[in-house]
């Protein structure tokens, strides 16, 4: 009881202050909006907008090969080509530079005539490789010269057969055979255990943004919960309570009850938000959804019980928090997803907490998955909950 | 007294306490540190961009017709990915049937399934005939399986190209009377392999970089820039509000009213105030700027042009947490107001999206209505080598916003407190 009525009297401090709504609900939703709209709007297809990679053409050549070349990529699934005038060669580095074109390709001079004699010829590609769009658009142009160049080796066979016939035929013959290669792959996304009648409708830019906003902001809403433990200590209430019948346990467990609670209640809010005003679909699953928020509140408030351990003045509460929020969140795939980090920092991002945590919302809204397939996340995090709580309750003093 | 006994009494109050410093120069060099780590050499150490394998789950069930040859085409591309070339890409293991394969990727052992349909070798030797090989893949994942297929692809693209040039050969032979001869679509398809194993297809293509160098920079190096930028830009922002919140403090404190009864005029002690916080944010950005070349080996530009942009940074910074700070009643209300505000105009601003690609145009032309983004658009600029005439209009319109900030802050301070 003792418990309960120190975790209420924390709950009604900490929603007394309207920075704990800032804080708590504000910011990440704010963050959740942005993200998934800039990410959203980065992934998403548009309809009557061609999806494909925009890649500029200069055709100095005039050949039949590079008209080949253009049909190529035509045909393309991942690149479109753009003919372009030869303009001043800054104004298209800085298309390419700004995002505007994909790559540019220049076909040069005497490019048709050099392999029509079955001598080497090169096209000039200026791509940003340090872009994920350059990077698709350099290895697709690949495919596509890997393709002229075989058709024009096709044409020399065909020529080397028979002398007779004439090489163009076979060329145009073999650039058309191309449209429909005989060996080809189809990619299919995993949809876990869902039927045809239960698809997956979270949006990957909210899907995202709000289950790595709902981790990232778990941690930070802890500033003003932990903030308590502090203040109590400094004005030595944590003390005075020791000479009342209250037990040392009890007053922890009554600041940690109300830590869990808050972050509790955030996550609830932040999930019935994400489900019906971003569209990202919690609903399919709540009782692994469940299960996820009430072990990441757990974790959470271990941390914050940890938090306010170590801290001795205010000042520190916030920069603690803010540090665990950044190292928490950024290794833990809050931010971006993991497979697009370094092989190291992905490995070590997999210990952290908060990857388990976005593992197990990952399961759910993007994997398809049934509740099964959130206990072993739900399980590591308890574990983490467990190992934090006990770090500072170690660490804990009243004075 | 002067304003620069006010400036270095704010100045060592600043200097002195640990969240300043750690809001100055720690958490801005630690979220671009993990930028860094995560997308920049530090992951394989030797300053390239190393991935983590993709686990590729391989159910074979290709099938071959007892009057064939022994040559097994899903063999041969199982043997292509196991290529040693490609260890360090991908990771190989078996699958007895399509649904164990489909398992293990709904399971998360492994990223791709890669299912070889019974009719390969089939489709590769047949004339008319096709297959498609699956990938079926774990939704979280992008890159891993857009390699795994362009691997595959290339390594289809030479039973296709096989193919169409025993079709071409054949059919040239038919238009020149020769009729169809099915030893002239192997010797077509055995030409064609050859030529594959002589030739270097990446070796068609001469690849250079937007600015024209040949040498392409790393990925992670290629985008600390601009996030450092932009995280420095925030920090100096938020270092900016703080500084200016010495003015409520002190009131709280009733040392501003005290302040005020010595011979020292009141634009003396305000200005000492803006010149403490002035001269903190130099501080901070010459730190900042210094450390992030040393430990990322981020090349800042021209130098005549950074200082420029730290100068249109610090007054533009400066004059927008004086008015921020104008508005503000109590000491209470500064942490929540300092965090929303400037993290609004902040993300509005563009400082936290540097580095996603394919961001809605709509964003760029926001980004422009907030100081803070005009501030991004000079380091861009900066960082992408501009020289000082190029980089004067941002520059001019950031010193123009701070000083019109600056004027409705001190309007206000002066109002409340004179």
């Amino acid at each position: 009881m003792r418990i309960l009525d120190l975790a209420f009297k924390d709950l009604s401090q900490i929603l007394r202050d309207w920075k704990s709504g800032l804080f708590l609900l504000v910011m990440p939703l704010l963050f959740t909006l942005f993200f998934g709209f800039v990410m959203g709007s980065a992934s998403a297809p548009k309809p009557d907008v061609d999806p494909r990679l925009p890649v500029g053409v200069i055709d100095q050549d005039g050949g039949s090969l590079a008209m080949n070349l253009k049909t190529l990529l035509e045909n393309s699934e991942v690149v479109r080509p753009v003919v372009l005038d030869e303009k001043d060669a800054n104004q298209l580095n800085q298309m390419v530079e700004d995002g505007d074109l994909a790559a540019l390709v220049i076909i040069p001079a005497g490019y048709t005539t050099q392999l029509l004699a079955d001598q080497p010829g090169m096209l000039e590609v200026i791509v940003n490789q340090s872009q994920p769009a350059g990077q698709t658009a350099s290895r697709a142009l690949e495919t596509v010269t890997g393709r002229l160049l075989g058709a024009v080796e096709a044409a020399h066979i065909s020529k080397s057969a028979n002398q007779q016939i004439n090489v163009q035929d076979s060329l145009g013959k073999a650039i058309a055979a191309w449209e429909a290669p005989a060996l080809t792959v189809s990619v299919e996304k995993a949809t876990g255990n869902t039927t045809q009648n239960e698809q997956i409708t979270s949006s990957s830019g909210y899907a995202q943004a709000s289950a790595g906003m709902m981790v990232q902001f778990s941690i930070f809403g802890l500033i003003t919960s932990a903030m308590v433990l502090v203040l109590e200590r400094k004005s030595r209430t944590l003390q005075r309570l020791l000479s009342s019948p209250i037990q040392r346990v009890e007053v922890i467990a009554g600041h940690v009850l109300a830590m869990f609670c808050i972050v509790f209640a955030q996550q609830l809010i932040l999930v019935f938000v994400g489900q019906f005003v971003f569209g990202v679909d919690y609903a399919r699953q709540p009782l692994a959804i469940l299960l996820m928020i009430t072990v990441l509140s757990l974790w959470a408030a271990s941390l914050g019980l940890l938090i306010s351990a170590i801290s001795r003045k205010e000042d520190q509460v916030i920069t603690l928090s803010l540090v665990a929020m950044f190292i928490f969140a950024a290794l833990g795939g809050a931010w971006f997803p993991l497979e697009v980090a370094g092989k190291t920092f992905a490995a070590i991002g997999h210990v952290m907490p908060t990857a388990w945590a976005m593992d197990g919302f990952q399961n759910i809204l993007m994997r398809g998955l049934a509740f099964p397939s959130v206990l072993m996340p739900a399980g590591i995090l308890l574990a983490y909950a467990l190992a934090f709580f006990g770090l500072a309750v170690w660490r804990f003093r009243f004075e | 007294m002067n304003f620069i006994d006010v400036a270095v009494k704010d100045l060592k109050r600043v200097f002195r306490s640990v969240f300043a410093l750690i809001m100055m120069f720690g958490a801005p060099l630690l979220i671009a540190g993990l930028l860094y780590f995560a997308f920049g050499g530090l992951a394989s150490g030797n300053g390239s961009f190393t991935l983590a394998r993709t686990r590729v789950v391989i159910a074979n069930l290709d099938q071959i017709s007892p009057s064939a040859s022994s040559f097994k085409a899903g063999d041969m591309l199982i043997k292509f990915l196991r290529n040693e070339d490609l260890t360090d890409i991908v990771e190989l293991t078996m699958a007895p049937d399509e649904a164990s394969a489909r398992s293990a990727v709904d399971r998360q052992q492994a990223d791709v399934a890669l299912i070889i349909p019974a009719n390969f070798t089939q489709a590769a030797l047949t004339p008319g005939q096709n297959a498609a090989v699956l990938l079926y893949q774990d939704p979280t994942l992008t890159i891993g399986p857009g390699i795994v297929k362009d691997l595959v692809n290339h390594f289809m693209d030479g039973f296709s190209g096989a193919k169409i040039a025993a079709k071409v050969t054949n059919a040239a032979a038919q238009a020149s009377g020769s009729g169809t001869d099915p030893s002239l679509s192997a010797w077509a398809a055995q030409q064609y392999a050859t030529y594959l194993e002589s030739s270097s297809h990446a070796a068609a293509l001469h690849i250079t970089a937007p600015s024209g160098s040949a040498e392409q920079t790393a990925s992670g190096l290629a985008m600390i820039g601009p996030i450092m930028a932009g995280m420095m830009i925030f920090f100096v922002f938020f270092m900016g509000a703080n500084g200016a919140e010495s003015i409520i403090r002190e009131h709280e404190e009733g040392t501003l009213s005290r302040l005020f009864t010595t011979p020292a005029s009141a634009i003396t002690i305000l200005g000492g105030k803006f010149m403490g916080v002035f001269v903190t944010l130099v501080i901070q950005t010459t730190v900042l700027l210094a450390a992030s070349a040393l430990i990322f080996h981020i090349s800042w530009g021209e130098p005549l042009s950074v200082v420029l942009a730290t100068f249109g940074l610090i007054v533009a910074a400066t004059g927008f947490g004086v008015m921020l700070m104008s508005f503000i009643k109590s000491t209470r209300q500064t942490g929540p107001i300092l965090g929303g505000v400037l993290t609004l105009t902040g993300m509005l601003g563009g400082l936290i999206t540097n580095g996603i690609p394919n961001i809605p145009a709509v964003m760029d032309k926001i980004a422009l209505t907030m100081p803070q983004g005009w501030a991004m658009h000079t380091w861009k600029l900066t960082l992408a080598g501009s020289g000082a005439g190029a980089i004067m209009l941002p520059v001019m319109v950031l010193v123009i916003l701070g000083a019109l900030f600056f004027t409705v802050g001190l309007m206000l301070f002066r109002r409340r407190f004179i």
